[in-house]
């Protein structure tokens, strides 16, 4: 008795509303890969194909060969990556500082790389522009580096001096004690440690740079130079929604922030818990 | 750990060096191999437009050797943005293709280079059609032609051909019929009709409301807007009043994507668009279940389009190359070229040699749109692409006052005073800068 109505317990308040939340999540990727191998023709027949009858890879032809996917998605590993690797040296070095040294101004200092983040990014576009331009990095993927960095670096630096408040002191010491220079402890004994903080300040990271439009677009004059967000953004013209081939280009699009997802979702969950607690 | 430091560094130096390595350099517009280059930029790229345009460009420097052409295809929906970053940055392109909406706009920042001379010494000069080339002129403020249009659209309403022959009724030719037909073609789990009730709804609005009324002026003599003329109110009235009765629920949302989706996976019966859509339907139906019929005439019969529904060729103030420039407009303007382009887009070249070529007689909607862009009876009414917040007042005003239409929150006179009003604010804004 006490058995069954603790099982229907569970049915009605752990199985039904966790798998509402996954239908209700998945549906749309469902749908997406769905699009992505049907006909155009398919795509807006009735009644709707819930799988294709025909699959084909075409649409996924067009966008990597056609629309020139191959590129936009090279441009964007190269920026992506390369934000990734700068951030995470520099919000590292600089989450340690403000963790663990007491300076005048900390408070301050940090009050304003908060500040930072509530500038609307659509006003720095005309200045961002001309200061690139007079640095003839315009169409240039470190123009866009630059400033992914510069947006990224003060919430990742809060977000790392979170993780190195929370690992004792007491480490650092010890490894002095073992005769340890600062970067030496920082390398040997902090950076293990910190693993979980990094992959959550890398995939933050890479997401955001992977997603930004804007800027992206802003600041590139050259076809070749466009990075993923803009290329899906070609699909949809006022006259040529391009269902098969922008559903194609969102999944190819999905592609690396899946894979990053599921080799990093237990340090970031382990990241984010230390975060808080920091 | 000097080590990983250094080699941090290091690494960090040769990735910017690399980088930097492709950075642009100003180089008077000229390639390495002494050719001349000129940047063109495509303000609505993508997988239908682009090929078009790289096959011009290849037609264009094989007919140039001399010239390389580097073509920069920009998103629609932030075409307008990103020419106005360079603009203000002083980085523009040499040729770009502009909305006569823009015109305005661009010629008041000086950022586009008169081509009344260039076309008067063209042969392209008795070619171009004069209503749109006029049009251009009378836009701008100091009466110069800064854009050669190479294409023209024109709103019409996509009917189910099929449906009205098996329901027996006519395709509408006046404003009653369309009501009529509207409400005949609602049954069976089907739609008479879709309202554009999302992002872009007030465009098409506008369009539909001076088709109704027949008025040529967005004010009066005395600066006063036509917007809320009675005929208008009137008009609205029975079109708002087709929400939800002949219409899906979903319309108060629907933009482009949605409105046409439910025109062609078969739930409506007439959707009000232009001729650019054709692809879209032509790939959803035969040809024989769909067709093109001009928005209904007025009262004392008359077909009125909005003017200035066109696209340019504009070259841009700050090119070192203009003379190169004006070829590749010349050549994109050149019968064939105009033709290659409309014909593959579905649009309506504004080339007279084209109009004899034998694949506009064979597409029925480009016929039709012919049709009324031909007829001397036709209205040309001139919206006022000169307000700098034109735009922003359909995009914002507009589209937000027709959703409170639509869900009973306010009235149809009370919108389009509100309309009428933000607009007459703009125009005495605009009169006074101007003084």
């Amino acid at each position: 008795m006490v058995n069954s109505r603790s099982r229907t317990n569970k049915i009605l308040f752990f199985y039904l509303p966790l798998t509402l939340m996954f239908t209700w999540t998945i549906f749309p990727i469902y749908w997406t890969i769905n699009t992505a191998f049907k006909h155009e023709g398919d795509i807006v027949k009735r009644p709707l194909e819930y799988f294709p009858t025909a699959p084909t890879v075409e649409n996924f032809v067009v966008a990597w060969n056609n629309v020139g996917f191959a590129t936009f998605f090279k441009n964007s590993l190269i920026v992506g990556i390369s934000t990734v690797l700068v951030v995470i040296v520099l919000s590292t070095l600089s989450g340690y500082a403000l963790s663990r040294y007491k300076f005048k101004g900390k408070r301050s200092f940090l009050l304003m790389l908060l500040a930072t983040q509530f500038i609307p990014r659509a006003m720095l576009i005309i200045p961002l522009f001309i200061i690139f331009k007079s640095m003839g990095l315009i169409s240039n993927p470190l123009s866009l580096i630059i400033t992914y960095t510069a947006v990224e670096i003060p919430f990742t630096t809060i977000l790392m001096s979170g993780f190195i408040g929370n690992i004792p002191r007491d480490l650092e010491e010890a490894a002095a004690v073992d005769g340890a220079s600062k970067l030496q402890s920082l390398r040997l004994v902090m950076l293990p440690l910190l693993l979980p903080g990094i992959v959550a300040t890398a995939v933050f990271t890479f997401i955001y740079t992977w997603n930004e439009f804007l800027l992206a677009l802003m600041l590139t004059n050259q076809q070749s130079k466009f990075t993923l967000p803009v290329g899906l953004s070609f699909m949809m013209g006022e006259f040529n929604v391009n269902y098969g081939a922008l559903a194609a280009g969102s999944v190819i699009a999905l592609i690396p922030a899946v894979i990053l997802f599921a080799y990093a979702q237990k340090h970031l969950v382990n990241g984010l818990g230390g975060a808080v607690k920091g | 750990m000097k080590n990983l430091l250094k080699i941090s560094l290091l690494l960090m130096l040769v990735a910017g060096g690399i980088l930097a390595g492709c950075g642009s350099k100003d180089d008077g517009g000229k390639t390495a191999d002494g050719k001349t280059k000129i940047t063109f930029w495509d303000e609505n790229a993508g997988p239908q437009r682009t090929p078009i345009w790289e096959k011009l460009i290849a037609d264009f420097e094989e007919a140039n050797p001399d010239i390389d052409v580097d073509y920069v295809g920009l998103p629609k929906d932030s075409s307008k943005s990103k020419l106005d970053t360079a603009i203000a940055a002083d980085d523009m392109p040499d040729v770009g293709s502009v909305q006569t909406s823009w015109l305005p706009e661009f010629s008041i920042r000086e950022a586009l280079l008169p081509l009344d001379d260039y076309l008067a010494d063209s042969e392209l000069n008795d070619l171009i059609n004069e209503g749109a080339v006029t049009f251009n002129k009378d836009v701008v403020r100091d009466g110069k032609l800064y854009g050669i249009p190479y294409t023209q659209n024109l709103d019409v309403i996509w009917i189910r051909s099929d449906w009205f022959k098996e329901a027996g009724l006519e395709a509408p030719d006046t404003w009653d019929e369309f009501f009529t037909a509207v409400n005949e073609m609602t049954a069976d789990g089907r739609y008479g009709y879709t309202i554009r009730g999302g992002a872009g709804g007030s465009f098409q609005l506008q369009r539909l409301m001076f088709a109704y009324s027949g008025l040529e002026n967005y004010f009066d003599d005395n600066g006063k807007s036509t917007i809320n003329d009675p005929k208008h109110v009137e008009f609205l009235e029975k079109y708002f009043d087709l929400y939800k009765k002949n219409t899906p629920k979903s319309d108060i949302t629907n933009d482009y994507k949605e409105m046409i989706a439910g025109f062609d996976t078969g739930v409506v019966a007439m959707v009000h668009h232009n001729i650019g859509s054709y692809g879209e339907h032509s790939k959803a139906f035969e040809p024989d279940q769909f067709e093109a019929i001009p928005l209904p005439k007025t009262e004392d019969g008359r077909y009125v389009a909005e003017g200035g529904n066109t696209i340019n060729m504009s070259i841009f103030k700050s090119t070192k190359n203009p003379d190169e420039a004006w070829k590749f407009v010349e050549f994109i303007n050149s019968a064939e070229s105009q033709s290659y382009w409309n014909e593959q887009v579905g649009q309506i070249p504004t080339n007279a040699d084209v109009l004899d070529m034998d694949w506009i007689k064979d597409s029925a909607h480009i016929k039709t749109a012919f049709e009324v862009y031909d007829n001397p009876q036709t209205v040309l009414y001139k919206p006022p692409f000169y307000l700098p917040d034109y735009r922003s007042i359909l995009d914002n005003t507009v589209d937000a006052g027709t959703q409170k239409v639509m869900s009973g929150e306010s009235t149809v006179q009370e919108f389009l005073d509100e309309w009428a009003k933000a607009v007459e604010d703009s125009e005495a804004k605009y009169n006074d800068a101007m003084k």
